[in-house]
């Protein structure tokens, strides 16, 4: 009769939940309120991103890409964009090299501004989520009169980027990177030193250095727990090279080194802007932007592998060309699917109002998972 | 009673109605002063915390329907009037009925005790300080019910963590009320009250500013309110016990959570910062010299705007809580409640014994 | 010892301090439908067809990622319930017989609104 388990239960967060940032599906199996097992469910935003590209040309590929991860476009357009350009064995002009830094990094600023924001709200403040739109809404002001749309960019074109940036964009995101560091201190006396922030970050979800790598997780993620790997500074891509930043590193590894090393990476690539700027601000005369190729031509042959450091870490885009006008197939390596497996490792055993803490430090995004 | 008892008796023996009748009918008037004094305190105050939250996030709040939208909680509880009830397969029927009741009601019975004026206590208990603990300790029985009755995972979590937290906030409450109770000598609200008449100096916050804070954090417990909020913490239980309520049984939990906010805010204004009595001792009814009646009147309209101003002071402290902190760990809760308030509200009642003492002395 | 309590409630009230001073700060908030936010010529709306400048050379077809939002036939058809407003198409008109507009607000009750045709056959007549 009695034959029914009750300590145990299984209990379903998502696909539809606050705090599942999409569509994540959680089975928990809790005993209390003790986590004994989380199994990660995805698929729910599955878009079919790589079969899309064998139908496609290269250029009618372009605009999806930025869907990839929706949050910040730029990184996954940047390694389309430069596999097919690596594939065509181009150089882009010196130019179209900065301001490519210059978005990915705002991107990056946008994309890490509204973790942020959502993380906290996963931690139940409501006020540090408005005060990261207010700044996040004015990138993407600046990137919308830039690229004409607020999130899906479609702005970098095989050699180089679509339009020159106008100097009166220029002089508002300089505006933006000069008033931005005392935005960020405002959000670390908001919540950094905040016992109960602390309380609900420190010592949960640790992520040793050594599982971090045995999973493959990239990113701040990563350099959380101890690994000071950062495709910018490994091997630089564009312009890397000649800009002068750090790479923030924490060695815990636990949700709240998470968080500071991203708070962190904002304040570095404010640097980058503000670096970028200076040289965009000054060269006037420069005024090759792309390499006016013809995108229906382009019809590369060969396998080539582009990486790019996203906002989430290290993005990949292969692709094998048979010389064709389509592609004969794309594969992606995002980083927030790995980032998804981690949950049962590091979550096991917490409560479960830190697998929400945990969950929301690791900056899943679940376009990007399923793509 | 007082005087508004006095004058309502004499009106109603002019009119001839029977001794019993008019006893029953004050009663009723009372009930109906405190459900509509309730639903207008929690339409504002509705309105008053998006509003306010709005105000620390830079955003207007709601200002669409009516005047800067004064309307707006009046419009959203015609909306939830309509909405159907729904009753989940899995939910337990007399349980799932019964719980909003459970929650509502006795946050309304509470207002029959508070002493907003002196002749304006609906119901003056020789204990009014245990009796208003005692009734509000059934609430959390109600979320229980609730979230064990609606056959929903997160509810059943929700209901469990209420009860609790209720339990172990409740504890340091009972310890500050000793020492409330030793301080003043009395256990009628209306007495605590009297007791700090005078100028501010005179209120219990002063001796007794550790169990303020105190009182303070668990009522933010008490009430389910950020950074306590764990029956309902919608990023981990999506509404935690209420999921699977709707329309005007949702609606129960919704008004019982606010008009607790409001009298437990008025309940704290009452026992540590000096209830209706105004902060420098004098009234204005006082200086204007009025006549007998008119003057009584005047005065209790002045201790009751008092009393509210203190209520709101406390609610705006509330609120810019929630504006700024996020959730604890509700197990965080717990041990802070058990480590430290505890020890806290025993070492605050060891601080009063000795004040009372010398009090005595003198 | 001390200092182990009297930090986090320092950072409680830094905390309430914080929301405060924005508070007093000026609301950000944008009535939409009243107030617009202003856009400029970049911007990507609803495309606006020119029939007189159009020599039907398919090139918006080839270039458009969503391959069924431009048709073209007898009608030149453009299906907005389709289209993802990447803006290819306009940037490859050789003839800028599609043009980009300010024109973002496209919810309509009825769906034909969201379907753009026009006929171009000129040969019958």
């Amino acid at each position: 009769m009695n034959s029914v388990n009750t300590n145990i239960m299984e209990i379903n967060i998502g696909p539809q939940h606050p705090s599942t940032h999409g569509v994540l599906r959680l089975k928990v199996t809790l005993e209390g309120e003790k986590i004994l097992n989380i199994e990660p469910v995805i698929g729910y935003l599955h878009r079919g991103m790589e079969k899309m590209a064998e139908n496609r040309n290269y250029i009618q590929y372009l605009p999806v890409v930025d869907r990839i991860d929706y949050l910040s476009g730029f990184f996954c357009s940047y390694a389309y964009v430069n596999a097919v350009e690596l594939l065509m064995n181009i150089e882009i002009p010196i130019k179209a090299k900065y301001i490519r830094t210059l978005t990915m990094e705002m991107n990056r600023i946008m994309s890490h501004l509204l973790w942020l924001g959502c993380y906290l709200l996963d931690l139940g403040a409501t006020s540090p989520l408005f005060y990261a739109f207010i700044e996040r809404e004015k990138l993407m002001d600046i990137l919308e009169d830039l690229t004409g749309a607020r999130m899906m960019y479609n702005y970098y074109t095989f050699g180089g980027v679509k339009k020159d940036i106008p100097v009166d964009i220029l002089k508002r995101i300089y505006d933006f990177a000069k008033h931005f560091p005392s935005s960020v201190k405002e959000y670390e006396d908001l919540i950094s030193d905040n016992p109960i922030f602390t309380s609900r970050t420190m010592k949960t979800g640790i992520l040793a250095k050594e599982t971090a790598e045995q999973f493959s997780i990239t990113g701040a993620n990563l350099r959380a727990s101890g690994a000071a790997k950062d495709l910018r500074k490994d091997s630089p891509y564009l312009i890397y090279n000649l800009l002068d930043f750090n790479i923030p590193v924490k060695q815990t590894g636990d949700s709240y080194c998470r968080y500071i090393t991203r708070i962190n990476e904002m304040k570095e690539s404010n640097k980058i802007i503000l670096q970028c700027l200076d040289r965009l601000l000054t060269d006037e005369n420069d005024n090759e932007i792309n390499l006016k190729l013809n995108p229906l031509s382009i019809k590369p042959e060969g396998e080539v592998i582009s990486e790019v450091e996203s906002s989430r870490g290290l993005m990949q885009c292969i692709i094998s060309a048979d010389g064709s006008s389509n592609p004969l197939r794309i594969k992606w390596r995002t980083p927030s699917f790995y980032a998804a497996q981690l949950l049962n490792t590091i979550a096991k055993n917490h409560l479960l109002p830190d697998l929400m803490a945990v969950f929301g430090s690791l900056d899943i995004i679940m376009p990007e998972v399923d793509r | 009673m007082g005087l508004f008892y006095v004058i309502y008796l004499d009106f109603m023996r002019q009119i001839n109605i029977p001794d019993w009748l008019i006893i029953i009918l004050w009663h009723i008037i009372n009930f109906c002063f405190a459900a509509v004094l309730l639903i207008f305190i929690v339409l504002f105050l509705v309105l008053f915390e998006r509003k306010y939250l709005a105000f620390f996030t830079r955003r207007k709040g709601p200002n669409r329907v009516g005047l800067n939208g004064c309307l707006q909680t009046a419009a959203d509880g015609l909306k939830i009037l309509f909405k159907e009830n729904i009753l989940p397969s899995g939910a337990d029927k007399f349980l799932y009925f019964c719980a909003p009741l459970l929650v509502f009601s006795p946050i309304m019975a509470v207002y029959c005790l508070i002493p907003f004026a002196e002749d304006l206590t609906a119901y003056n208990s020789c204990c009014g300080v245990l009796l208003f603990m005692a009734i509000l300790s059934l609430p959390p029985l109600g979320v229980l019910f609730a979230g064990y009755s609606s056959g929903n995972k997160y509810s059943l979590i929700g209901g469990i963590r209420s009860c609790v937290q209720s339990i172990s906030s409740e504890i340091p409450v009972f310890i500050v009320l000793a020492g409330i109770v030793l301080l003043t000598g009395s256990m009628n609200l209306n007495e605590i009250t009297k007791a700090q008449s005078g100028i501010f100096l005179n209120w219990n916050i002063f001796p007794s500013i550790l169990g303020f804070i105190i009182f303070l954090i668990c009522s933010l417990i008490i009430m389910n309110r950020i950074p306590f909020d764990f029956p309902e913490a919608e990023s981990e239980l999506t509404a935690g016990y209420n999921s699977e309520y709707s329309g005007m049984k949702f609606a129960m939990f919704f008004l019982g959570e606010y008009a607790l906010t409001f009298i437990f805010s008025a309940f704290i204004a009452v026992l540590f910062l000096g209830g209706y009595n105004p902060p420098f001792g004098v009234y204005a009814a006082d200086l204007l010299n009025l006549p007998l009646i008119s003057g009584a009147i005047v005065k209790n309209i002045e201790q009751f705007f008092w009393l509210m101003i203190k209520t709101y002071i406390l609610i705006l402290i509330i609120m810019w809580f929630r504006a700024a902190y996020p959730r604890l760990r509700q197990s965080d809760a717990i041990e802070f409640c058990w480590y430290i308030l505890i020890p806290l509200s025993v070492f605050n009642l060891f601080i009063l014994c000795i004040i009372q003492f010398i009090r005595g002395c003198l | 010892m001390i200092m182990s309590f009297l930090n986090p409630l320092k950072a409680l009230l830094k905390g309430l301090a914080v929301v405060l001073k924005n508070a007093l700060k000026p609301d950000v908030t944008l009535e939409y439908p009243e107030k617009k936010k202003p856009l400029n010529e970049n911007f990507r709306g609803r495309i606006k067809y020119i029939k007189e400048n159009c020599i039907k050379c398919g090139l918006c077809k080839k270039v458009c990622p969503v391959k069924t939002a431009i048709m073209i036939g007898d009608d030149f058809v453009i299906d907005y319930t389709k289209c993802i407003f990447c803006g290819s198409c306009t940037e490859f008109c050789p003839k800028n017989a599609l043009i980009r507009t300010k024109e973002y607000e496209l919810a309509s009750k009825d769906k034909n609104n969201l379907i753009m045709k026009e006929n171009i056959n000129y040969g019958n007549n």
